[in-house]
């Protein structure tokens, strides 16, 4: 089984069309596969991944997201999801279906300026995404350092099966909460999150570098907290 | 250009960083009268008469200088012209749209332009050609290429560094009746410093990043010549300040302004 | 022999014929924008960047089914040789609409329905083929953004100066040439995105000028690439 990596930039040639969907960032003419973005592309046994290395962050249905309030008027919130889209968080999501506008108010729920995790539960290319902070774990934001990072580097920080979070995480002692949309909460002393934040500069910087997870153990080993 | 929104700083980062002030201490780990890292080069556009890039921290900024020779204003008929002009460009924030320029620019075009005639860095009448019909002059325009806080002070060094080191065309008649074309400086008397702070509850925060500007009370900016006079100044923000704070402010800046000179002197004397 | 080129083939400023002028490409110069890119080409400074795709302001401008690309091409007053005014001119809204439409030719709209692809690009200092290198540097910035493109997209010029073609015209040579050629092309795809000529050319010529124009890009796009993989693909690990 050969794994062959290679960086390609938009225009470069793959290969031949795999069979099954094409592959997210690649686009075909004929027979042939083609690169959309910068990214890194690995060939499994005519598999073919593509790891972009930037670009905006489009919502998936079930992403968990990280976002700022940035308006709100009598039924929604609208929520910066740091995408191409605005997201909206409905007023009944909180309130419940006797959701009145006139006896609940929602800015003692979340103001402007108001950070919150949330779950993408509708969104397609016709409609703004619509949030849901229902499910155990969502809510309001209330501690923790806001960091971003692009989003197509987010699975790097996460790891295979989430190793590269936890790793972070035991080192320096901080909890992170990351959202599939670049944005991520850091909880913890505060000497742990200033290392937690140089490791995810790091992954920022060498996401595309195989070495990385070596690299990170080595920064976190040698300024431990 | 215009700003067609403010941007949203988390109230997270707000608290967090009122938090930090109480014990005296900015989220980036600077001192209050602390500068972020200013990066200078020198003539980076060789077809103006005279340009410089600056930046303070992440804001960036270019200015130019353009001389032209034209008519005097009717009611200075013995003096040169001198027009800054700065730009918020597009480029520089998701915040602006193309467009004719808004309260916000224009405010720093015209607090970089006083602070610089009002100090009398250039010496106007120097500039006459023939008296009341031709004179020189001199264009400064500032280019914002990433906005992070304080543009008021990037403008203004790259303003007076571009004009410091520019260099013009001028006829000069020798000894012996031929003409000559030497480059030669604008006549410049001295070099003004202009000093950015903000206030927010009782501290007082010099070169405030865009973050900071977002939990500002009042913002402060005061051109000082090189005696430490005042020549210039422009409060921003919508609350006031106490009489005590000001002259505070006003001391804080001017012990600031007499290290940015030096400096800027040790860089026109090596250019 | 004439004015612009010598008898041996030299032009003014030293180059041959066929000679590109030195390009200097950096990605990611401007830290508040979603990419960008700074490019010097000759004596041309140009700086470019992209923010989006982003939501529509107001948002009836944007279309149900795919972006809208937005493009600013503008010169600072100080990058010409005389001063020129902070307004936009008729020149300047030109270069916008066919810079815009040749990256219309390589940016996967349909990718990103109802919203809006804003591109600034600000000319520091000009010099002779400054729609090319704004393209190229145009084209650093959306890779550099993560836009999905079909292909990069590289500019640059052809033309004719005392009865011979050239390539990547100076300042000097476009204002007292016989003929200046502005050519975007995208290599992979070998497509034409953006064509301008003035002047007088026999087919032949012309011909002629088009295939010296692709040779001109494909230098160009080396270039772009080694700019991109400067800012992506380095290691640290190199030596």
């Amino acid at each position: 089984m050969t794994v062959v990596r290679s960086k390609v930039m938009p225009g470069d040639f793959i290969g031949d069309v795999p069979p099954g969907p094409l592959p997210f960032n690649t686009y075909r003419i004929g027979n042939k596969l083609y690169s959309l973005k910068v990214g890194l592309v690995e060939v499994e046994d005519k598999e073919v991944k593509f790891i972009p290395l930037s670009g905006p962050y489009i919502p998936r249905i079930d992403d968990f997201v990280v976002g700022t309030v940035i308006d709100l008027n009598a039924f929604t919130w609208d929520v910066d999801i740091n995408s191409l889209y605005m997201a909206h968080l409905p007023a009944q999501d909180v309130f419940g279906r006797n959701f009145s506008s006139i006896s609940n108010s929602l800015n003692e729920q979340f103001r402007v300026g108001d950070m919150m995790v949330a779950k993408i539960v509708t969104y397609d290319r016709t409609r703004d995404p619509l949030l849901t902070i229902r499910e155990p774990g969502l809510g309001k934001v209330v501690r923790g350092e806001p960091v971003k990072l692009s989003s197509s580097k987010i699975p790097r920080l996460i790891g295979k099966k989430g190793s590269m979070a936890k790793i972070i995480e035991s080192k320096t002692k901080t909890k992170l909460t990351i959202g599939q949309n670049g944005v991520i909460i850091v909880q913890g002393p505060p000497e742990g999150i200033i290392l937690a934040i140089k490791a995810i500069r790091l992954i920022e910087e060498k996401a595309h570098v195989a070495s990385l997870t070596n690299m990170i153990n080595e920064l976190l080993s040698k300024e431990s907290v | 250009m215009s700003l067609k929104k403010s941007p949203i700083i988390e109230n997270l980062r707000k608290a967090q960083m009122l938090d930090l002030l109480s014990k005296q201490k900015r989220v980036d780990g600077r001192a209050f009268n602390e500068y972020r890292p200013i990066t200078i080069k020198l003539n980076p556009i060789q077809k103006a008469n005279g340009s410089a890039e600056v930046s303070i921290g992440n804001t960036r900024v270019i200015a130019g200088v353009k001389i032209e020779t034209g008519e005097p204003f009717p009611d200075t008929p013995d003096q040169g012209l001198l027009v800054v002009n700065a730009e918020f460009l597009p480029l520089s924030s998701p915040l602006i749209e193309p467009g004719p320029p808004d309260e916000e620019s224009i405010e720093v075009s015209r607090v970089v332009d006083r602070g610089i005639r009002e100090s009398q860095m250039v010496d106007l009448k120097a500039l006459v050609i023939e008296s009341g019909k031709l004179v020189n002059c001199i264009f400064v325009d500032v280019d914002i290429l990433n906005m992070d806080g304080n543009l008021f002070d990037a403008a203004f060094l790259a303003a007076i560094l571009s004009i410091a080191t520019a260099r013009f065309d001028k006829k000069i008649m020798k000894e012996d009746g031929t003409e000559e074309t030497q480059k030669i400086p604008l006549p410049v008397r001295l070099i003004p410093v202009s000093v950015t702070s903000i206030t927010i509850g009782d501290n007082i925060i010099l070169d405030p990043t865009e973050e900071e500007n977002s939990v500002l009370d009042s913002r402060m900016t005061i051109a000082f010549d090189e005696q430490g006079r005042i020549r210039a100044g422009q409060k921003g923000g919508s609350i006031g300040f106490s009489v005590e704070q000001l002259f505070k402010i006003v001391d804080i800046s001017k012990a600031k302004a007499e290290e940015i000179l030096l400096m800027i002197k040790k860089m026109i004397e090596n250019a | 022999m004439g004015k612009l080129i010598d008898e041996n083939g030299i032009r003014l400023d030293g180059r041959k014929l066929d000679e590109l002028r030195p390009v200097k490409i950096e990605v990611g110069v401007i830290k508040n924008a979603d990419g960008s890119a700074y490019i010097e080409f000759g004596q041309n400074k140009i700086a470019a960047a992209v923010y989006g795709p982003r939501e529509a302001h107001p948002k009836h401008i944007s279309l149900s089914d795919k972006a809208i690309i937005r493009c600013r091409y503008h010169m600072s007053p100080f990058s010409t040789e005389e001063r020129k005014p902070p307004q936009p001119t008729r020149r300047e809204i030109e270069i916008s609409l066919v810079l815009r439409r040749a990256m219309e030719c390589a940016i996967f709209l349909e990718e990103y329905p109802r919203s809006i692809i804003d591109v600034y690009v600000e000319v520091l200092q000009s010099d002779g083929g400054s729609r090319c290198a704004s393209i190229t540097a145009v084209s650093a910035a959306l890779a550099d953004s993560g836009i999905s493109m079909r292909d990069l997209i590289v500019g640059c010029a052809v033309g004719k100066a005392d009865d011979q073609i050239i390539l990547d015209l100076s300042d000097k040579e476009d204002k007292e040439g016989q003929c200046d050629m502005p050519v975007a092309y995208m290599p992979n795809l070998d497509k034409i995105t953006l064509l301008q000529f003035d002047g007088v050319f026999t087919e032949e010529e012309f011909k002629k000028a088009i295939d010296l124009a692709i040779v001109g890009n494909k230098k160009v796009y080396e270039i772009l690439k080694k700019a991109l993989t400067e800012k992506y693909f380095k290691t640290g690990e190199e030596k």
